[in-house]
């Protein structure tokens, strides 16, 4: 009997024994035979023969054998695999940001156009010049210090692989909560910012940074100096632009009024309605009146002069090459096209087209119901107006309300173009001051209205869980996070630029002499006329009396 | 006068000062890097003397100037908007009563920025003259 219980009991341990063991193979079996699938796969692979016959079809081409092996001993492992899907992913989320960013830098070329098209010809070559060099000197002071400042906090974005080099914000305590204030990596792109996904969103942050330099030029076009012109791009190309670049986009305390305050998700600005182009806006403004207007803009009674352009054809064109720049504007926003919310670049490209549309019919409907004529410049102004107003909130918003948000935009430049001449008495030439500043605003509002909680950019945005949501559909905080932003748009920036800029004018003068205005900035500030071989017809006479009176 | 070797020397100066000054920042947990800063800054310092004695050079400009006063008013009216704002936050904790404080801070700069500054700017305008 106890032989038996012996017996027994020994017979039950080899099965219990044999049945962990079995459990075991199983579970050895798995990883065996997905490792045996890829030896396989990778066995059946094109071999160097056949492909060097050609592959028209491109079946053969990119298979297993393009999978990089971290071990060659042990041959193509799922962990291989898993790293390559890795890389697709940042590779695509690469290629896509810096693609836009492409098209947003020849968006230069289109502003060059738009401004020296609206400006006359005695004043070409400078106009001309300062879009050339606002490039440069934004580009140079962007690189030594404006993109430390911007994006020296803003780790944490998984498109690019994370970008934790760029890990240093400088915060403040304010009522029992932490503010960003500014970021401190990332000066000159070296030490720890040598880093191949800093070196995407440096391009990409770039020619945004740059588009709001630009803007500054044609609302003082005909009459800065080009000296002048110079050191303030530059002061705002370091300072001016990333301080609010980063309390928006590079983890500062706007960004934050979301999970500080509970104001919806934070100061949302999807692609720089406000960042970029309300920045540039109320800088212009701000430089504008600074400057004061042309000479024989404005009669004794106050009453504006209209000063023609003189290539009404080269701002049309201009325009187009603005829209399909803005195409990598809008859509590379969202700084990659595979994973978190991606796939909407689509909607956000769509939506893109459809307000730039609206934006013209309101400018061109609105000039030819109340004015008569369908105007060219205007109605250029009112694609541009509904593309700048569709910038911010692009990512969130459905095709109607992008239209609507472009009409209004198109409708709002031409009113805005008329109050800041006719009521504030400052000289616009281009028109900027109303298509980037008004319109710039207007796009920070309508993400407040009319974000529809529907994108899903990696399930939250600025840290909150959830979808940007507008007033109309259901969240008023957003709002009240938007408003913020206006009031730090008109407050601060506006403030800050109009003292700096107070100072240049101090130290350097911003105005041209009335000599150098009357006859023509080109030959004074550029030493060349931009049309050297073309013959022009005398300007109006009432523009020549009061050039007479200034400069006598 | 315009464009002038004055003029490029000086802001070749401000270029080299603005650059010193940004290495000095990056740098400046070191010896170096201090020095940097310190060398940028005089440069820059130098660069807007420059400027200054330049300045007169240009010639008459048709803008005569506009009073000081005012502008310093329009200026510190935007800035106090914005403080309203970021105070106005803190004192209500419900969405209305941000909303309106944060209006009535947009409205104090608005004044600033749409009243009082093109005042200023309009005073002793050149087509007055």
């Amino acid at each position: 009997m106890k032989i038996f219980r012996m017996a027994s009991a020994t017979c039950m341990l080899a099965v219990l024994l044999l049945a962990g063991a079995g459990t075991v193979a199983r579970a050895d079996a798995a990883p065996s035979a997905s490792a045996a699938e890829l030896k396989d796969a990778a066995s059946k692979a094109p071999t160097t023969a056949t492909l060097a016959a050609g592959d028209p079809g491109g079946a053969l081409t990119g298979t297993v054998s393009d999978v990089p092996v971290s071990d060659s001993k042990a041959g193509l492992s799922l962990g291989d695999v898993a790293n390559q899907v890795g890389q697709n992913k940042i590779g695509i989320n690469f290629t896509w940001t810096l693609i836009c960013g492409f098209l947003v830098m020849f968006m230069q070329a289109g502003f060059a156009m738009v401004e020296a098209g609206l400006c006359r010809v005695k004043n070409a070559n400078h106009t001309y010049m300062m879009n050339f060099f606002v490039y440069g000197c934004g580009l140079f002071a962007y690189w030594i210090l404006g993109f430390a400042i911007q994006m020296g906090g803003a780790a944490g974005n998984g498109n690019l692989g994370g970008l934790q080099p760029l890990a240093s914000e400088h915060t403040i305590s304010f009522f029992g909560k932490t503010w960003g204030v500014f970021g401190q990596s990332g000066m000159f792109l070296s030490g720890h910012s040598y880093d191949v996904g800093v070196m995407v969103i440096f391009l990409f942050q770039m020619v945004f940074m740059d588009t709001a330099l630009t803007i500054v030029t044609g609302a003082c076009a005909e009459r800065w100096k080009f000296l002048t012109f110079s050191v303030s791009s530059v002061l705002m190309g370091a300072i001016t632009y990333p301080l609010f670049a980063n309390w928006a986009w590079g983890g500062g305390w706007l960004a934050q009024l979301g999970t500080n305050m509970g104001l919806g998700k934070g100061y949302a600005d999807f692609a720089g309605s406000g960042v970029v182009h309300a920045v540039g806006g109320v800088t212009a403004l701000a430089c504008a009146m600074i400057v004061g207007p042309r000479i024989g803009k404005f009669n004794r009674d106050g009453s504006a002069n209209a000063i023609l352009g003189h290539d009404i054809s080269a701002v049309l064109i201009g325009c187009f090459i603005l829209a399909f720049g803005w195409f990598g504007f809008n859509p590379g926003s969202t700084l990659g096209a595979s994973a978190a919310g991606c796939l909407r670049i689509g909607s956000v490209a769509v939506n893109t087209m459809l307000a730039g549309c609206t934006g013209t019919f309101g400018a061109l409907l609105y000039m030819w119901v109340l004015k008569g004529k369908p105007d060219a410049s205007m109605s250029a102004n009112g694609l541009l107006a509904g593309l700048v107003a569709i910038t911010a909130p692009s990512g969130f918003v459905n095709p109607i309300c992008s239209g609507i948000i472009g009409l209004i935009a198109g409708v709002l430049v031409c009113v805005s173009v008329a109050f800041v001449e006719n009521t504030l008495k400052v000289d616009d030439p281009v028109g900027a001051i109303s298509v980037h500043g008004a319109c710039g605003l207007w796009g920070v509002i309508s993400v407040g209205l009319f974000a529809d909680g529907t994108s899903n950019y990696g399930g939250a945005w600025n840290g909150v869980t959830g979808s940007v949501t507008g007033l109309f559909y259901g969240d008023a905080s957003q709002l009240v996070a938007q408003l913020v932003g206006v009031s730090t748009l008109v407050g601060f920036v506006f403030g800050f630029s109009y003292a700096l800029n107070w100072v240049l004018d101090i130290f350097l003068g911003h105005r041209v002499s009335a000599e150098s205005e009357v006859g023509g900035l080109d030959l004074p500030e550029m030493g060349q006329l931009g049309y050297p071989e073309f013959v022009f017809t005398p300007e109006p006479a009432t523009l020549t009396v009061a050039a007479q009176a200034a400069v006598a | 006068m315009a464009a002038t070797k004055s003029q490029g020397r000086s802001f070749s100066l401000f270029m080299i000062g603005v650059t010193a000054t940004a290495v000095g920042i990056g740098a400046f947990s070191s010896g170096m890097g201090k020095l940097a800063l310190i060398a940028g800054l005089v440069v820059l310092a130098a660069s807007f003397g420059l400027f200054l004695k330049i300045k007169p050079e240009e010639g008459e400009v048709a803008d005569k100037g506009q009073p000081t006063v005012p502008r310093l008013a329009g200026v510190l009216a935007a800035f106090l908007g914005w403080v309203i704002v970021l105070f106005g936050l803190n004192l209500s904790t419900n969405v209305s009563g941000r909303m309106i404080t944060t209006l009535i801070g947009i409205a104090v700069s608005l004044v600033g920025a749409l009243v009082l500054l093109p005042t200023a700017a309009n005073k002793n305008a050149i087509w007055k003259a």
